[in-house]
C-alpha cells in the first residue's frame, strides 16, 4: 500500500524536494492533518499543501534513496499512534524498496493513485442499503410516506397477471430498515378491519400514491384498532 | 393461532354465529391452526330456524386470524378477528355466501369455492 507509505514518508523529505509533490497526494496530507500531525511534520505539511503543480521529476527518484528509508523507520515511533496499521506497512514497504534499490518507475506510478477514503466495517450495511434503495428508486420512484397518509398501492400479483391489485388505506406505521422499509396499511374491508404490511421498495409494488393526509400526532396509530370502524373506512 | 377453546366468528350464512374450536386437524398433538387449516368445532351460538343448531359438532376452515399471515414477497396480513367457514367432509362450504375478505392462500389449499364466493380476495 504505497499510497499509505507515501503520506508518511513524504513528510520526511527535506523541504527543497517538497515542490515536486503530486497534487493528488495532497489528499493524503489533508487526511493526515485531520488526524493531527506531529509537530515534526506540521510545517512541511502546510508548505506542500499549497503546491498544485504536478511533476514527475527525477526528484521523485530520491524516494528510492536509502536516506529516507532510515527516516521512515525512525519516524513512526515519534508519531503518536497515527495509524497502527500503517506503521508495520511502512516498515515492510521500506524493506521492499531498499531491496529494489532505486526503481524509479515504481515510485513514479504510485503517487498517481488517488487516495481512496477508507470504508469502515460499520458503514458497509448503510452503503449497501443506500445502493439498493437507489436501484429501486430508478425503476419506480417512492414518495415520502408518513403515518397518517392515506395511500393507494398497486401490487402485481402472479395469479392476476392482467390487472393490478389495489390496496387503499391509512398508513398506521412505518418501520425504517433500509431496503426492507415497511409500511402498515389499515382499512375496513367488507366489514372487517384488515392491516397489511408492505415492503416499500418491493419490485412487486408497481405504484404508491398518497391520496390524502390526515393530521395525526403520533408515529404509530395503533389506537385506530379500538376506535370506531368509521375512522378506518376509505372508499 | 387457533387452539381448542378458541371462539371464532362465522364468516358465512350457514346458520352458525359463533364456534368454539375443539380440535386442530392435522398431525397428532398439533398445537395451533392458522389460515387455511381445518378444525373441528362446536356451535356455541346459532341463528334460529336454520339447519345448524347449537352444540352441534362440525368442521370448519379458518379464514381470518388475528395472528399475522406472512407471505414470501414480504407482505403480512392481519385481520381484526378470528373467523371460520363451516365446511362438510369434502371441503365444500355449507353456506352460500361468504362475508369478509379472504386471503389468496385458500385457493392453493383447494378451497376454490370459498375463494370464488368471497367479496374480496387479498
Amino acid at each position: 500500500m504505497a499510497s499509505q507509505l507515501f503520506p508518511q514518508a513524504l513528510h520526511m523529505i527535506p523541504i527543497n524536494q517538497v515542490k515536486s509533490f503530486n497534487p493528488v497526494k495532497n489528499l493524503g496530507f489533508s487526511a493526515f492533518l485531520s488526524r493531527g500531525p506531529s509537530p515534526l511534520t506540521a510545517s512541511k505539511v502546510s508548505v506542500s499543501g499549497t503546491h498544485l503543480k504536478f511533476h514527475f521529476g527525477s526528484d521523485l527518484g530520491c524516494f528510492a534513496r536509502r536516506d529516507f528509508i532510515v527516516r521512515a523507520e525512525s519516524n513512526p515511533e515519534a508519531e503518536a499512534n497515527e495509524n497502527g496499521v500503517e506503521e508495520p506497512e511502512t516498515k515492510a514497504e521500506a524493506e521492499v524498496e531498499a531491496g529494489e534499490g532505486g526503481e524509479d518507475e515504481v515510485e513514479e506510478e504510485k503517487p498517481k493513485e488517488p487516495y481512496k477514503p477508507r470504508v469502515k466495517l460499520g458503514d458497509i450495511m448503510g452503503i449497501l442499503n443506500k445502493r439498493a434503495i437507489e436501484a429501486s428508486d430508478k425503476e419506480r420512484p417512492t414518495p415520502d410516506l408518513r403515518a397518517g397518509d392515506i395511500v393507494e398501492i398497486k401490487l402485481e400479483v402472479p395469479e392476476n397477471k392482467r390487472r393490478l391489485s389495489v390496496y387503499k388505506g391509512i398508513v398506521i406505521s412505518k418501520q425504517n430498515a433500509g431496503i426492507h422499509t415497511t409500511i402498515r396499511i389499515r382499512r375496513i374491508i367488507a366489514g372487517i378491519g384488515v392491516e397489511i404490511v408492505f415492503p416499500v421498495y418491493s419490485p412487486n409494488i408497481k405504484e404508491i400514491k398518497v391520496v390524502k393526509h390526515r393530521k395525526v400526532r403520533r408515529a404509530r396509530l395503533y389506537y385506530l384498532r379500538d376506535k370506531l370502524p368509521r375512522l378506518s373506512t376509505f372508499k | 393461532m387457533i387452539q381448542p377453546q378458541t371462539h371464532l366468528n362465522v364468516a358465512d350464512n350457514s346458520g352458525a354465529r359463533e364456534l368454539m374450536c375443539i380440535r386442530v386437524i392435522g398431525a397428532s398433538n398439533r398445537r395451533y391452526a392458522h389460515i387455511g387449516d381445518v378444525i373441528v368445532a362446536v356451535i356455541k351460538e346459532a341463528v334460529p330456524n336454520t339447519p345448524l343448531e347449537r352444540s352441534e359438532v362440525i368442521r370448519a376452515v379458518i379464514v381470518r386470524t388475528s395472528k399475522e399471515l406472512k407471505r414470501d414477497n414480504g407482505m403480512i396480513i392481519r385481520y381484526d378477528d378470528n373467523a371460520a367457514v363451516v365446511i362438510d367432509q369434502e371441503g365444500n362450504p355449507k353456506g352460500t355466501r361468504i362475508f369478509g375478505a379472504i386471503a389468496r392462500e385458500l385457493r392453493q389449499l383447494n378451497f376454490t369455492k370459498i375463494v370464488s364466493l368471497a367479496p374480496e380476495v387479498l
